[in-house]
This record gives C-alpha cells, structure tokens and sequence, in this order.
C-alpha cells in the first residue's frame, strides 16, 4: 500500500497509533481547513505528538472522515468531519523518506 | 517567614502546596470542610463568611499569601456545588482577604484548569458568573440540568473554571496596581483523591487527554509538579508575574491548541 492509502485506512479505522506510525520520527502533519473550533489550522510536529494529538481528536469524537477517496499516488479526497462541522478536504503525501514514511503531510480544503 | 492561607489543604493539590510551604518554613493556614485549620463550607455564603472571618481574627496584620485550591470536578455528580464551590467560593474568599493581601504587598493564586482551552465549556454561563455574579440565579438555572449527564457536569465545571480565569485576568491589573499580584495556574490530569474515585468512562476521557511529558506511562501528573508551581507563583521570585493563566500540564494545551501563543 502507498502512504496515501495508509493514511486513508488509519483515519477512517481512527487509528491513532497506526497513523503515528506512518510518520517519521520528526514528520509533519498540516491541517490548514477551517473548521468550527477556535482554532484554525493545526500544525502537529512529530510522530509522538500525532499519536496523542488523534487520540484526543477520535477520542472525543471530534474528528472523522468520510467518503474517502485516493485520487492518484500521493492525494485522498475525503469529507472531513471537525466536531459536526464538514468540509471537502484532500490530503497530499508532500514528503517521504526512502523508507516510505511520511516527512510531511498536508490536509486543505478542496 | 509568611503566612498563607489555602483552600482545599486537605488533599491532592491543596496538600501538596501546603506541605511545600511549611517545608519552606512558612506558616500555612488550610480552610477545608474536613481536617482543616479552620472546616468551613465554602460552597456556602456562611461557610465563606465564617472563613474569612477567622482569618482577619487570627492574622490582622494580614496574609502574605492566598491559595484558592478547593473545587470539585465536573464528575462530582452534584451541579450547584460545582458553581457554588469553583467559582463562587473563591471568589468570595480571594475578595474577602484582599485587605489582608494588600497589608503585606501578597499574592493570591488560584487553581482552574488545563480544560478551558478545550471548547467544553458554555459562554453563557461564563457570562453570567463573570458579568452577572447572581449565585442565586445561576443556581436556579443549573437546576434543570441533567445532573447524570457526565458532559453536562463536565461543561459545567470548564466553565466556572473558565469565569474564574477570566475574573483573574480581569482583576488583576487593580489589584497589582495596588501590591497584590493575582495568578492563576491551570493543571492538566492531576492524580488526586477527585480523580482517584472518576467512574470509568471518566478516566477514558482522561486517558484521551494525553499528557506529553507522561508519554507512553497512561499515567496522570503528580500533585507536586503542579504544587510547585503554586509557591513559586505566591513567592516573591515570581513579583513580575501577574495576571497570568499558568498552564501546569505537561503541554497537552500545546499540544490540542499549538498555534495559541497567547
């Protein structure tokens, strides 16, 4: 499976562990869509931080994606869900090392 | 040597800060409802009263500092206590003493919470406790509430803990204007006798709260790290800071709230 696609299978499992795990150890995660909550953007640095940071978010119910799609090697469409507020989004895998861990991630809005 | 009062003395925080004061050499007076040097009920008008008035009788040449710790969770169960104690009890006493702060330049620090940066809490109600104060009202408000409902305790309590960070942040400029500094520290997941007794969908929601310095450890913070802060704060090696919402959690606020840098 592409890195892509394994994002794609963690968030919708709301694996947080596992979606650390497809993360190097320093990689990035950038959600820059708007959502309901105070905060705009999330910007989450480290595999570490991505583990605790999805657990709060699928934990408390305030973050899922629907409809998922991958749409070529390194992009997923998806509704995503921020605490009953949604948005088209799409991922794109920006980064990856030579073992195929993600260096940097972004999630937009389409 | 100084003379603080604190609240809530009796266990975790409270009891923590309490022996780290008398460790310093400091005389420390604990207002609890059970084995303090003075048992009050501050969810109470009388039992705040009665407080405040022991404390002018024994120390009238004033207080170097006070700790306003007591408080209950939002899984207590028992709504009306969690305003008349988190907010409505500190307040008063914080308010009650401020002239014996002021005799002797001291601080006041007060115990919210980690979970007013977490979006649980109700605006409303923290309007009214801060802009209102009708303890009276709020109450009869609360009293239709679903008392068994663990979310509605929970918003409940981040949002008098919120009003009371909120009331910090506002008085404080007065009152430093006039030698007493006022803080506020905000813990994360404290291992104490409230956590100790949480049902166990409650310590799910814990555990969903991850602490980064307990990476990995599915453990809660320990009393102390939080305790050490509060006598920093209501020691003169912290006279520059006031007005300040000090978040003692290991960075789990920075962690769910990184691009709030102030």
């Amino acid at each position: 499976m592409k890195p892509i696609e394994k994002y794609v299978e963690t968030m919708e499992n709301k694996d947080f562990a596992g979606l650390a795990e497809l993360f190097t150890k320093n990689g990035i995660l950038s959600d820059y869509c708007s959502n309901s909550a105070s905060q705009r953007e999330y910007h989450i640095y480290g595999k570490e931080a991505i583990n605790m940071f999805f657990r709060n978010k699928f934990g408390f119910r305030q973050y899922s994606i629907m409809e998922a799609e991958v749409v070529n090697d390194t992009q997923a469409e998806f509704i995503a869900n921020f605490g009953g507020y949604n948005i088209m989004a799409i991922a794109t895998v920006r980064e990856v090392d030579e073992n195929g861990l993600i260096e940097r991630l972004t999630v937009r809005p389409k | 040597m100084g003379v603080y009062a604190i609240t809530g003395a009796s266990s975790g925080i409270g009891a923590k800060t309490k022996e780290l004061l008398l460790q310093n050499g400091h005389k420390v007076i604990n207002i609890d409802l059970k084995d303090g040097d003075i048992c009050v009920n501050l969810a109470s008008p009388e039992g705040r009263e009665e407080a405040i008035n022991k404390l002018h009788e024994m120390h009238p040449e004033g207080l170097d500092g006070m700790i306003c710790n007591a408080g209950v969770s939002g899984a207590c169960g028992n709504l009306p206590l969690i305003v008349s104690l988190n907010y409505f009890g500190t307040v008063a006493v914080a308010v009650g003493v401020y002239d014996l702060l002021e005799k002797k330049h001291g601080s006041c620090v007060v115990t919210v919470s980690n979970t007013i940066s977490q979006g649980a809490g109700r605006k409303d109600i923290v309007d009214l406790l801060n802009n209102i104060g009708d303890e009276k009202r709020v109450l009869s408000l609360v009293s239709s509430m679903d008392s068994t409902n663990l979310s509605v305790g929970n918003s409940l309590y981040v949002s008098t803990k919120y009003a009371l960070a909120r009331w910090v942040r506002r008085i404080s400029s007065s009152w430093a204007a006039n030698g007493v500094r006022i803080n506020a520290v905000a813990p994360g997941n404290v291992h104490t006798a409230m956590t100790a007794t949480m049902s166990t969908s409650a310590k799910m929601a814990l555990n969903a709260l991850p602490i980064p310095t307990k990476y990995g450890q599915e453990c809660l913070m320990d009393p102390t790290e939080i305790a050490e802060v509060m006598v920093f704060l209501a020691s003169d090696a912290a006279r520059g800071v006031n007005g300040n919402i000090m978040f003692v959690d290991g960075g789990t606020d920075a962690l769910l709230n990184s691009e709030k840098v102030y």
